[in-house]
């Protein structure tokens, strides 16, 4: 039986993540894009950015009903509003607790998307470009400037801050219109309508205006720049904060490492920590999407493991790691 | 009508020719008087038996680019269709050479090698297409000057004294790609990403099988000796690299039956030794030998000349020349454990790793005379070993057989007082 367990183990550990997150990503894409039509739906509180101006979609992004959520006067929250806010966010902490960030590395169809515009870019042999250090230390607290923003935001409107005038509804869900998952996830149902320019008034012209600018930059920066958009997606801020309740987690067993710093190279966001931090077990960053390709990508015998509530799923090997780096030669 | 000066070359020429013979045979002889060798030994032993013979000559006829540290990609130098060669020499014959123009006290690597480039500069003329030194210690940057003047086309490979930054990382990646221009240019080979692949594919193939050699290590019942395994990967250095993928092969198929059979090579009780510190290069393996000889085993080492140069290998995301030379420059750094290196924490992490996976029970930490490094990081590693509760024996030694006497009673009363502290526990 236990040897039984052992080739088991072992024929996971030799296989290719990436191409079966390949595979998983393009079914939870098709899901999430055209599950109504086989009357699937996940429900308006998932933790990633399935659209919900996308139809017929198989679920929808939280923070729209969060936004909105927050357009309430604070005082409708003791009533029966407040158990409404209640309920989705425990369904979103429901659905991300099982998950964590493999929402992002697996399910996200913006995410998807990226991956599928860096797959182009390398299949052209154009080189991709990175942010050095310091740049990527100062972006990525973009995400939780945003995330702050579209929260406070749609409070404004129903709230005065300050004695200041409450904002018009047309900022109830500012972060939707910026958002490319917006503009572009309806496309592939043939929805052309979300890059329309809005000229209904002024502020819409304006949130419209960013919301195209911000979509050429996600598609431009996400062809050269591997997971160009994730730095700044104020839904992995979000994630983060309860990242360490997660069931499904990356530790590291600083022991083993010998920092070689494969890990680092493979990371599409590029998180340093994986391959220097020798303190930390847990070594879910805010920006990680748990990919697994750092686990892929290291040589040491069990340094780094994907584990469901404690017990490891995949884990990194010699074997494995020579195999995988030896069929993408094969492949060649 | 020859000069004065070159007629006494001539004669240290042929002096040094036949020492060395000597010497590679001597070295030879203590290494095979072992009861038992594996059989697939035989194949190490003949290519350095062959070496030295009627003079020391290079390993091939393909343009050679001699390479002075493990810092150097040799992936780079075999796409650009030309053949690496590691010139680090460890023959007290080229050390006695050197020794005639350098200084007294610099290390006997960097006097040998020195000396080994200089006796045969008219034997290997023009084969020796580059020289390529890495700026790690003071004495291989110096001897790289030396090299200059003797007229070598000497190749200066700049290289970080630190690792940790990011800063770091990027000089030494621009470094590489640099090379890899540059290497184009002085092979007058293209590089293309395809070729880099498969070459990247065929070392990782190397390092793949050392491990595996060095994982059969770990076994209870021991199977090789250290010895053997510093002959393996001196071969590394100089060895055509598909026979040296396949004589790996058979060791380990031997050994793996010996392991399925349980036979050992030496005595099961042999107490577990690791060597760490200078690199012990063929002729060069008088304290593996001297360890072994006294009864101990060296199950781990932790050396440029073996584990650290044949551990890590190379993972590159894309298949671009891009990615795949910084992808290199990452795999000859960042994992780097050379005392040349500051911080280098990451040595003692290793070794008390290896300690723990290895079952190692004592450490004899070699250190070159004159190779400051190494002196000055025996105090940290001692620190680091004591607390990990193993006892280390710091030698001191050079190339020379004057101190033989001395280090073989040192050896002997380690091994015994490893033996003393099993009993009382």
């Amino acid at each position: 039986m236990g040897e039984i367990m052992g080739n088991f183990r072992r024929a996971i550990n030799n296989t290719s993540l990436s191409r079966f997150r390949f595979y998983f990503q393009a079914a939870s894409f098709l899901l999430l894009i055209y599950g109504g039509y086989l009357a699937l739906n996940l429900g308006d509180q998932l933790p990633t950015f399935a659209c919900i101006f996308s139809e017929p979609r198989g679920g929808s992004c939280y923070l729209f009903g969060l936004q909105h959520q927050m357009t309430t006067p604070w005082t409708s929250y003791l009533s029966g509003r407040g158990i409404g806010l209640l309920v989705g966010f425990l369904t979103f902490i429901a659905f991300f607790i099982v998950f964590n960030k493999a929402w992002c590395g697996f399910a996200c169809p913006l995410g998807t998307i990226q991956d599928w515009l860096t797959a182009l870019r390398a299949r052209f042999k154009i080189r991709y470009a990175n942010y050095a250090e310091p740049t990527f230390q100062r972006l990525k607290k973009i995400k939780y400037i945003l995330l702050a923003l579209l929260i406070l935001i749609p409070m404004a409107i129903g709230n005065s801050f300050f004695g200041l005038p409450k904002l018009n509804h047309d900022f109830g869900v500012p972060f939707c219109m910026i958002c490319p998952g917006r503009t572009i996830l309806p496309l592939f149902s043939g929805d052309f309508s979300q890059l329309a320019l809005d000229l209904s008034s002024k502020s819409k012209m304006i949130l419209t205006a960013l919301g195209l600018m911000v979509t050429g930059i996600f598609l431009s920066g996400s062809f050269i720049k591997k997971r160009f958009f994730c730095l700044f997606c104020p839904m992995s801020a979000f994630h983060y904060i309860f990242a360490n309740a997660a069931l499904l987690r990356l530790s590291k067993d600083a022991g083993k490492c010998s920092r070689c710093g494969n890990c680092y190279r493979a990371c599409d966001v590029g998180i340093r920590a994986i391959a220097d931090d020798l303190q930390h077990k847990n070594i879910v960053k805010d920006d990680c999407m748990l990919c697994g390709k750092c686990v892929e990508m290291c040589p040491e015998e069990g340094c780094l493991q994907v584990k469901f509530l404690g017990l490891p799923i995949y884990q990194s090997t010699a074997e494995g790691f020579f195999k995988r780096m030896q069929g993408r030669n094969n492949a060649k | 009508m020859q000069s004065d000066a070159d007629k006494r070359f001539a004669r240290m020429q042929k002096a040094t020719a036949l020492h060395l013979a000597m010497e590679g045979e001597e070295t030879l002889q203590h290494l095979t008087e072992f009861s038992d060798n594996p059989k697939a030994m035989d194949y190490f032993y003949d290519l350095f038996r062959n070496l030295y013979k009627n003079g020391h000559k290079l390993p091939t006829d393909k343009k050679v680019i001699g390479t002075m540290c493990l810092q150097v990609p040799d992936e780079l130098i075999y796409a650009a269709g030309a053949v690496p060669m590691r010139m680090c020499s460890g023959a007290y014959a080229y050390e006695q050479v050197g020794a005639e123009f350098m200084p007294a006290k610099s290390c006997p690597v960097v006097k040998a090698t020195t000396g080994m480039l200089h006796v045969n500069q008219a034997l290997w003329g023009e084969a020796v297409a580059s020289v390529v030194l890495p700026t790690t210690c003071d004495q291989k940057k110096k001897c790289g000057e030396m090299l200059k003047e003797m007229g070598y086309p000497v190749y200066i490979l700049e290289m970080p004294s630190s690792k940790d930054s990011e800063g770091a990382r990027f000089y030494w990646q621009e470094s590489i790609k640099k090379f890899t221009l540059d290497l184009q240019k002085i092979t007058g080979n293209k590089i293309t990403s395809g070729k880099l692949q498969t070459v990247i594919a065929d070392m990782a193939e190397c390092s793949r099988l050392f491990r595996k050699l060095n994982d059969l290590r770990k076994s209870k019942t021991p199977l090789i000796f250290g010895k053997d395994i510093f002959l393996v990967t001196s071969a590394y250095f100089i060895d055509e690299m598909a026979s040296w993928r396949q004589a790996v092969r058979q060791l380990i198929e031997e050994l793996e039956v010996w392991r399925q059979n349980d036979i050992a090579i030496t005595n099961r009780q042999a107490p577990r030794m690791l060597l760490t510190g200078s690199p012990p290069i063929f002729p060069n393996l008088k304290v593996p030998i001297l360890v072994e000889q006294a009864g101990g085993i060296i199950v781990a080492d932790e050396v440029c000349s073996s584990n650290r140069l044949l551990h890590d290998a190379v993972a590159y995301d894309e298949a671009n020349l891009n990615d795949m030379a910084a992808a290199l420059a990452d795999r000859y750094l960042k994992p780097c454990t050379c005392p040349c290196l500051t911080p280098n924490t990451d040595r003692n992490r290793k070794l008390a790793e290896l300690v723990k996976s290895h079952a190692v029970e004592g450490v004899i930490y070699q250190a070159f005379s004159g190779c400051l490094p190494y002196e000055m990081e025996q105090k940290q590693i001692s620190n680091t070993l004591s607390k990990a509760g193993v006892p280390m024996l710091y030698l001191e030694t050079d190339y020379s057989s004057e101190d033989l006497g001395q280090l073989s009673t040192r050896v002997e009363a380690f091994i015994e007082s490893i033996k003393a502290r099993r009993r009382k526990k």
